[in-house]
């Protein structure tokens, strides 16, 4: 899964990831919409183009390519499919336009989930009126995933060393090798589950209703800066496509 | 906010005649346990699994019976306080309980964060809160884990930043239900380290522990426990030398034993052991007389 | 019995966890295998029943090579009790639970309910077969894990940190049971941090720190290395730490001791010889 990388948080110190999530946030979501607006090879070409720097920018390019690469199947498969069973002229040439969009959408997306760390994210969530148990849920989510990855594997030993065999057999008797598998994964979670709830109870939470934040995010001027250039940036975009007259070269298509 | 002002009179901690059975269990937990801790103590509770040790812990902070629900009978006072007519939030200032399993106490993904958990759930001042944390980061040495996930961290290091998290709402009583039961011996010396220092410094602590030999000479009383019963209760040196001790199959320090063997073979040491160091010395005591 | 030639392993290539690891069990032998959390203990024993497989090396069980066999049958031979039951009772009974691994194991039925009540009965669970695991307490849990894997009478039998959460009777219980087991010629094997267990326990000890075995050898000469001791996160255990002290003050007194009887008939000697 190694392509997911480039969807997962990486500590660094940086210019983008010192930009407050919500203005990061506007600014993804106003990006992957320009990505959306053009299926031209020449305009997704020039965004890409202005996206990679971002991506430098946020000192994340060598885990970026590398998600890239592991995406790169994918994206040949989308390209091949494309141009044999799509019913426009130029198959080719739309086809490889539909997979720049797809690494430009994936791109502004990553530059949120690159540079947000979860605590960030569920910070961001709480400001914006979102109650706190929720907010909290998912970024204990965050914290309990590796640990319950760690716990299935340790079943998935004790009941292999029983002889239940994980990888062999017809369907029927691989879901019957489920079963050992799930029940304990099920019961250890719960008794966690029950382990954590009175760790947190200990420690006062839901106790008041008034709960304080140690640290709030302030939207700083940079941030107001960042949210107005990518909304300037997104509604230019718009106004060109679809008000003025695209010259001939925006439109260039691959010889077919 | 919920406010009781503390009385000095009174003992920090007081069972009286406190029973409880768990919801769906057979027999009770606790029988009938009375006990009174003062401040300062520092206290080891110890028994054969399934004693009411952890229960005896649960009650103390409030999660027995607010949290695990139960019958009930008698009361226990912390701080002044009827646990049952308080909640384990109102009672986290006054208790502090950290768990066998370091793992489960860590819900958030920094250690800034973990200690600022409680404060903030107690809606404590943000800028309060921030000196909490810097303050147990340096006292428990956890500057270098600062930006470490949990899993990054070792069982010793997660259970550092979860009494940091504990004491960073500042209790009056410490109680740590078997916190090094899943350590190397090496983090577990440390944090039976730290619980001392602590308790130096004037911090109440009530431990349970089977690892005897490495606390015991901490400890300024004992307390033995056996199918929810106080069965034992006092000072470490006549708790360990005791027959009840070795009745109930506790791990009597080595040298405690060594101690009584030789008291079998008529020879006499000035005073029960409770170390190595302290054996020797008796012995040299002994040699010279 | 077990025979590895250095084995190499590493996690999906990104943490090594063996670095060339050679040495032979014998049948009958009784070892612990100490070292700090991380030193690759676990990874170690899950070689011996093929849950791992080593990068480079090789691994020969009962005489054979073990790549050649399923971990099913290296299971038959090797058996291996876990930390936590709880990662592997699922069914509604005890007696279910047991008959489970020995059905997939290839037992029949019969034999399988044969093996089943006489193992209940040498771990003094009798009157548990109808109970579910999910009722038992923790140690009495731990006891079930135990007799699912007794229960197939491996040669050879790994047990990962058994002494965990345990009160000092459940300790001498288990060390007794593991005793008997040896004297009748199954090979025991711990992976331990508890070092007093070790002392008391296993004549034989190996050592491993970073991926590596450091000492393999009579459990007093490896563990009265204070460099092994160290490089597994190990602290001295009170009796060693008073012959120690003892013997500052009275150097005739051994510093070698590690019987709770040694360390008593140090100090007779030193009294009654004034």
């Amino acid at each position: 899964m190694s392509f997911l990388e480039v969807f997962q948080y990486t500590r660094q110190d940086s210019p983008i990831h010192n930009i407050d999530p919500r203005a990061k946030l506007v600014m993804s979501i106003a990006f992957a919409i320009i990505s959306l607006t053009f299926i031209n090879i020449v305009p997704l070409l020039i965004f890409f183009l202005f996206l990679v720097p971002l991506i430098i920018a946020a000192r994340s390019l060598r885990r970026w390519s590398r998600s890239m690469k592991g995406l790169s199947f994918l994206l040949l498969f989308i390209m091949v499919f494309n141009t044999l069973f799509s019913t426009v002229p130029n198959p080719f040439s739309h086809s490889i336009a539909l997979t720049l969009r797809l690494i430009c959408l994936m791109t502004s997306f990553s530059l949120f989930f690159l540079t947000v760390h979860p605590d960030e994210l569920s910070q961001a969530l709480i400001q914006m009126r979102v109650k706190f148990e929720f907010a909290f849920a998912m970024s204990m989510a965050m914290r309990y995933v590796p640990t319950l990855g760690q716990e299935a594997y340790a079943i998935m030993d004790a009941q292999r060393a029983r002889g239940v065999e994980l990888d062999k057999g017809s369907l029927l008797s691989r879901i019957r090798g489920i079963i050992p598998i799930i029940v304990p994964l099920i019961i250890v979670s719960i008794r966690r589950a029950l382990s954590i709830a009175e760790s947190m109870e200990s420690r006062g939470f839901g106790g008041s209703e008034n709960r304080t934040y140690m640290e709030q995010l302030r939207f700083r001027c940079r941030d107001w800066g960042v949210l107005a250039a990518s909304v300037l940036l997104l509604l230019l975009i718009l106004y060109l496509r679809f008000f003025v007259p695209l010259p001939d070269w925006v439109l260039w298509e691959l010889p077919y | 906010m919920f406010q009781l002002g503390r009385n000095d009179l009174l003992p920090l901690i007081e069972f009286a005649d406190f029973s409880f059975k768990y919801l769906g269990a057979d027999s009770l937990a606790l029988r009938k346990v009375s006990l009174t801790v003062e401040e300062d103590e520092y206290i080891v509770v110890t028994g054969p699994s399934g004693c009411g040790k952890t229960t005896l812990c649960r009650a103390i902070n409030g999660l027995v019976p607010h949290f695990h629900r139960g019958y009930i009978a008698g009361n226990v006072y912390v701080d002044g306080i009827n646990t049952r007519e308080s909640t384990v939030a109102q009672l986290a200032p006054h208790a502090g309980l950290v768990f066998q399993n370091p793992t489960n106490q860590l819900v958030t993904l920094n250690v800034e964060k973990e200690i600022a958990f409680g404060p903030e759930n107690l809606g404590v001042e943000p800028s309060e809160i921030r000196r909490r944390v810097e303050h147990f980061i340096d006292l428990l040495e956890l500057e270098s884990l600062r930006e470490k996930h949990p899993h990054e961290m070792s069982g010793g290091e997660q259970q550092r930043v979860a009494m940091a998290a504990t004491l960073a709402l500042q209790p009056r009583v410490l109680v740590a239900d078997e916190p090094t039961s899943n350590l190397d011996p090496k983090s577990a010396e440390k944090i039976l380290g730290i619980l001392a220092e602590f308790n130096r410094k004037g911090m109440t602590i009530v431990l349970v522990e089977h690892r005897l030999d490495l606390i015991a000479k901490d400890a300024s009383r004992v307390i033995l426990m056996d199918n929810g019963q106080i069965v034992a209760d006092g000072n470490p040196r006549e708790m360990l030398s005791s027959s009840v001790c070795a009745e109930l199959g506790i791990g009597i320090p080595k040298a405690t034993q060594i101690y009584m063997k030789l008291e079998k073979r008529g020879l006499k040491l000035g005073r029960v052991p409770l170390t190595g160091e302290e054996l020797s010395d008796l012995v040299e005591e002994a040699s010279c007389s | 019995m077990i025979i590895m030639e250095d084995v190499h392993f590493s996690y999906e290539g990104l943490y090594t966890a063996l670095r060339g690891v050679s040495f032979q069990i014998n049948q009958g032998d009784r070892l612990a295998i100490m070292g700090a959390n991380g030193a690759g203990k676990t990874t170690l024993i899950k070689h011996m029943n093929g849950l791992l497989r080593p990068m480079r090396g090789r691994v020969f069980v009962d005489g054979g090579n073990a790549s050649s066999k399923s971990v099913a049958e290296l299971s038959r031979i090797v058996g291996l009790v876990w930390q936590n039951p709880d990662h592997q009772l699922f069914l509604d009974t005890v007696e279910k639970e047991i008959i489970f691994g020995l059905r997939n194991l290839g037992f029949s039925q019969e034999d399988a309910q044969q093996r089943c009540d006489r193992t209940l009965s040498k771990l003094s669970l009798e009157g548990f077969g109808e109970r579910s695991p999910f009722s038992l307490s923790g140690g009495e849990r731990k006891r079930v894990a135990l007799a699912s894997v007794l229960a197939i009478e491996p040669l050879v039998l790994a047990l990962d940190e058994p002494t965990i959460g345990q009160d000092a009777r459940q300790k001498e219980l288990l060390a007794d049971l593991l005793k008997e087991l040896n004297e009748k010629g199954c090979t025991v094997i711990v992976v331990t941090h508890d070092i007093e267990f070790v002392v008391e326990h296993f004549p034989r000890t190996i050592a491993m720190a970073d991926g590596k075995i450091v000492a393999d050898g009579p459990t007093r000469s490896v563990l009265s290395n204070q460099q092994v001791l160290d490089l597994c996160s190990l602290t001295i255990p009170q009796l060693t730490q008073t012959a120690r002290a003892l013997h500052r003050t009275f150097p005739t007194a051994s510093e070698r001791c590690f019987l709770l009887s040694e360390v008593e008939d140090a100090i007779v000697e030193i009294l009654e010889g004034q």
